[in-house]
């Protein structure tokens, strides 16, 4: 029989053991590992198996390690852990820095790793998510080179007709938001639900969410049937069982449809990019029977579980074939366009993306259903975990070497008594190991303090205690500290042992003040590392100062806006008209979008022969609201109200009058927009009059440059957007005057919510500022801003744990000489200039080398916005001084305590 | 006789006793861990089965493998006379020790 190939983390094991435990007891204790392996894979599983391997063999190396070789006897793990205690109780203070700097950078790197742990492993739960893919398909309302993760209904069915390698493709469907109430409960009690969806009845045969009640097979598959995960069921139906239960969703115009709960699911986990509450069967959804076939409904998300062995390469290929073949149906009948004339030509690509990517991947960066995680986030923090990680060792090295010159003599003594290189070796070795083993736990425990800021700042819900009675996490605790261990440690034992017994016993080595060329590289790389953190973290918040400030075309300030306006169907004019009688309100405007956030577009062409076809984004609003905004007209007018034509007239703004055709103020002359008609290139073609031109104002995120907009009235039933339930919300200009304090506002929101109770009491009350949703589009900027000023600071501080303690290094080696400069006249002031102008100069350096680092990656960051804050040189000059003085003022203590010494007491000994 | 050996010593000594030529460093702990219901390392039984062979306790040959150690023979310890000489002292100590607890009175 052929056992299978020993895993690489045994064989490493296997491999230390060799070394280290005498040859005599190999073969039995390999027996007794391998046999006991053998036992717990059976019991336990693999990886418990393989950690109880590796702690097992560590065990016996060090109970047995001893039998090497017959030498070294007097060199026992316990004689070394003595000694290492000893030394770290005579120099307090170095081992206090040397704790509290690797404390420091060990707790950041656990804490980022928990955080990356949690990114990078979402949607692992499920049985078959190795042969799960998302179907995504190219952005075809943008760009076409985009993936987006949108797709029609008619893919599904394509799949299904010509591709057999799929073992089940399945749908879920967005549905909005949803006014919903249990009516059995006799309660009148609306929730409004956005993390409902519907999907197909084979939803559970390709995804593993488990049931508690219910069949996963059969439970979607009858029209008007609903599934609940557990604490939504609460919410409703309390401890009742829910099964059989009604749940019945409200339409904008009062009309109740019933579902009926056939199952009750666990809650979702968190670690899942499908996050929802209840899933209603798809075939409730009623015009998906006319437009199964369609191409370009692209508000589905469609998933492939494909058979075993298949090949993904293969598969995709097979794919393309879908789009023109099927789609040119959809673009002929809606866009009245071939397929090449929709495409323009470029490819509709279809993308399999598997399942565990989808989190992180980083296209497409939309997901309907449910979070989507920020790669560029999760590797801004790990580099930073690594960055600090990897200066809180050096500092380790740095000091361990600066004090090396100290233990000198001890090393000399050691080799003069016949101690072997190796042992010697191993004694720093453990000495360092032994030093990281208690960061660790001290880090270990900070973490556990620190978590919750942590979880805020990240937004997050990351654990540790979870982690602890995880084998991976101990594994990988355990590796991590051998490695650092080993790594912080090689240099200062290696450097130390190669000692000449007789230099060393001489005292040669303490006034050579050897490997400061080591010392000083690493003493620049820590503050060229921290430097350009520093002028990183300028340019963020300059930024955010910057981007706060910029114009964006409308007055956002003062303006209130309250959301769910379409479940309130007609009763809005009631309301729009009770809330203009409020004189604290000058304004009050309906509309479909809110700035920042006007993503709708479509396809328009100007009318006229061979006009391209543009893509537009479009706002839908009453007359109220252009004014509300405060926007400015360059040429035309507003909606009127008492001109019934203007239903289905429109207004665009500059960029969209450029990229129509008409030209700019400048080159249009008497041949003005006005009166032209635009064609809506789908459907009818129907045609809409412009009768007015706005100024450009940014309508999204200031990220991106102003797009070309098309405005149209709220009551325009010639697109189709029109009924077709979208959100739209009410939006009024508060008064400043009339609101002088908090609680003046805290009342008029207030007033605004009992008008809309008054009108209908089920619909959930939302409202916001404006000029905050603006802010709110930098809220992972700001994040990001906040973790950056975090490690800064880190960085920072154990940059100068690292120079303080080589400073009062370099004091202690110095102050015979600085003694005798003294008794030679030399002043205090002189002494200490000279004393600080060496680590002035290293620090000189990193400046030096920091500012095109930092210039780079600022460069590269602010590249993501479409306006932004220039480069300036001061950033750099405050940053080269922030870093000096604070270089100066640890060194200063250091070089004035060495400076004022008494000569005499310094000389008294020679 | 006045050394004293350990309680994981002494607990070691009976398994082996108990084991009677099939002891070996896992079946020991089995054997230990079975009884005291506690998780030992494999590395404390090791260490403890050479220190007691180192005092004469003990006595060991290679011998025996099986298809699960991957055909690598194992170390069977046995019992020496001293060993067993040991364990009887200090059972008689610890019964001598017993003996002198004045008898309490239950149920007052």
């Amino acid at each position: 029989m052929n056992t299978p190939r020993r895993s690489l983390s045994r064989r490493l094991a296997d491999a230390l053991i060799e070394r280290w435990v005498g040859r005599v007891y190999l073969e039995e204790f390999m027996g007794d590992l391998d046999e006991m392996y053998e036992d717990r894979l059976e019991q336990r599983g693999k990886f418990p198996a393989e950690a109880m391997y590796w702690i097992d063999a560590i065990h016996l190396i060090f109970g047995f390690s001893s039998t090497v070789s017959k030498q070294s006897h007097s060199m026992f793990i316990g004689n070394m852990v003595k000694i290492a205690w000893r030394s770290a109780a005579r120099h307090k203070q170095f081992t206090v820095l040397n704790l509290l700097g690797l404390t420091l950078g060990i707790a950041t790197c656990v804490a980022i790793g928990l955080y990356v742990y949690e990114e990078t492993t979402y949607d692992n739960f499920h049985a078959n998510g190795d042969r799960i893919y998302r179907i995504n398909q190219s952005m075809i309302w943008g760009d076409w080179t985009e993936q987006f993760s949108g797709t029609g209904p008619g893919i599904t069915e394509a799949i299904r007709t010509d591709v057999p390698d799929f073992e089940e493709v399945t749908r879920i469907y967005f549905v909005g938001e949803q006014l919903m109430r249990a009516p059995d409960n006799g309660e009148a009690t609306h929730f409004n639900e956005v993390n409902l969806y519907a999907a197909e009845d084979n939803f559970f045969k390709v995804f593993t969410f488990p049931f508690i009640k219910g069949s996963p097979n059969t439970a979607l598959k009858e029209p008007h049937t609903i599934v609940v995960t557990e604490s939504t069921a609460k919410r409703y139906f309390g401890d009742a069982d829910p099964i059989g239960k009604t749940i019945e969703t409200k339409s904008a115009t009062g009309v109740y449809t019933p579902y009926t709960v056939t199952g009750l699911l666990a809650d979702v986990p968190s670690q899942s990019h499908l996050k929802f509450d209840m899933l209603y069967s798809l075939s409730s959804v009623g015009e998906l029977k006319t437009s199964k076939d369609t191409w370009i409904w692209t508000i589905f998300g469609t998933y492939g579980l494909v058979r075993e062995g298949t090949d993904i390469t293969a598969l995709t290929k097979k794919l393309q074939a879908l789009p023109p073949k099927y789609a040119s149906r959809t673009t002929q009948s809606i866009f009245n366009q071939t397929f090449e004339q929709f495409t323009k030509g470029k490819p509709w690509t279809l993308y399999l993306q598997p399942l565990n990517d989808i989190y992180l991947a980083k296209e497409p960066t939309f997901n309907r259903f449910g979070p989507q995680g920020n790669p560029k986030f999760v590797m801004i923090f790990g580099a930073i975990g690594v960055l600090v990680l990897l200066l809180s060792s050096i500092n380790f090295m740095n000091l361990s070497t600066a004090r090396s010159s100290n233990r000198a003599k001890e090393v000399g003594v050691r080799k003069v008594l016949g101690s072997a290189k190796t042992t010697l070796v191993r004694q720093f070795i453990i000495e360092s190991m032994l030093f990281v083993g208690v960061s660790t736990v001290a880090a270990l425990l900070l973490v556990q303090l620190s978590l919750n800021v942590f979880n805020t700042i990240a937004e997050k819900q990351l654990s540790l205690v979870a982690h602890l009675t995880n084998p991976y996490f101990f594994g990988t605790l355990i590796g991590f500290m051998l490695i650092v261990g080993l790594a912080a440690g090689s240099y200062p034992s290696l450097y130390l042992s190669a000692f000449k017994p007789v230099e060393t016993l001489k005292g040669k080595l303490r006034a050579g003040f050897k490997g400061t060329g080591i010392r000083n590289g690493l003493v620049v790389f820590q503050f060229t590392v921290s430097i350009a953190l520093i002028i990183c973290t300028f340019f963020v918040q300059k930024q955010l100062a910057y981007t706060s400030t910029i114009d964006v075309g409308i007055s956002k300030d003062h303006v209130l806006q309250i959301y769910n306006m379409h479940q309130l169907g007609k009763g809005v004019d009631v309301l729009k008209a009770k809330l203009q009688t409020n004189p604290a309100l000058t304004v009050v405007a309906q509309s479909g979008f809110l700035p920042p956030n006007v993503w709708g577009g479509d396809r328009y062409r100007a009318e006229g022969p061979d006009q391209p076809v543009v893509d537009l984004h479009y706002m839908r609003c009453d007359e109220n609201y252009l004014p509300l905004l405060q926007t400015k007209f360059i040429i035309g007018r507003n909606f009127d109200p008492t001109n019934a034509a203007d239903k289905f007239n429109i207004i665009i703004n500059e960029e969209a009058a450029r990229i129509l055709g008409y030209g700019s103020k400048e080159t249009w002359g008497d041949e003005t927009p006005l009166g032209k008609h635009v064609v809506q290139s789908f459907g009818p073609e129907e045609k809409l009059q412009i009768i007015g031109v706005v100024k450009n104002f940014n309508f999204n995120s200031v990220k991106q440059k102003i797009e070309p907009l098309l405005v149209m009235h709220t009551d325009n039933d010639k697109h189709w957007s029109y009924s077709a339930g979208f959100p739209s919300y009410l939006s009024m200009r508060i008064n400043p005057g009339s609101v002088k304090s908090g609680d003046d506002l805290q009342d008029l929101i207030n007033d605004v919510k009992s008008e809309l109770a008054k009108v209908d009491p089920a619909i959930p009350f939302r409202y916001s500022f404006m000029d905050e949703e603006f802010d709110d589009t930098f809220h992972e900027e700001r994040k990001m801003s906040v973790v950056l000023n975090l490690f800064t600071v880190l960085a920072i501080v154990i940059a100068c744990l690292g120079l303080f303690g080589l400073a009062a290094f370099s004091a202690d080696q110095r102050k015979k000489e600085l003694g005798i400069r003294k008794l030679h006249g030399a002043s205090t002031s002189h002494l200490v200039f000279l004393f600080s102008s060496e680590f002035t100069r290293l620090v000189g350096l990193s400046i030096i080398l920091a500012t095109p680092i930092a210039w780079l990656l600022t460069d590269y960051w602010l590249s993501n916005f479409a306006y932004r804050t220039p480069i300036s040189a001061l950033v750099f000059v405050v940053a080269g001084v922030v870093a000096l003085s604070i270089a100066a003022f640890t060194v200063g203590f250091q070089s004035l305590s060495a400076a004022n010494a008494n000569p005499a007491e310094v000389l008294k000994n020679e | 006789m006045s050394r004293v050996i350990g309680e994981l010593e002494e607990l070691i000594l009976l398994a082996v006793c108990i084991l009677d030529g099939e002891a070996y460093g896992v079946s020991v702990k089995k054997e230990v861990e079975r009884h005291t219901g506690r998780t030992i390392l494999l590395g404390a039984i090791h260490i403890t089965l050479y220190r007691l062979q180192d005092k004469g306790m003990l006595q060991s040959k290679l011998g025996g493998s099986s298809e699960k150690r991957g055909d690598r023979r194992k170390r069977l310890f046995r019992i020496t006379k001293k060993g067993m000489e040991q364990l009887r002292t200090s059972q008689d100590v610890r019964q001598k020790m017993w003996d002198l607890i004045p008898q309490l009175s239950t149920g007052s």
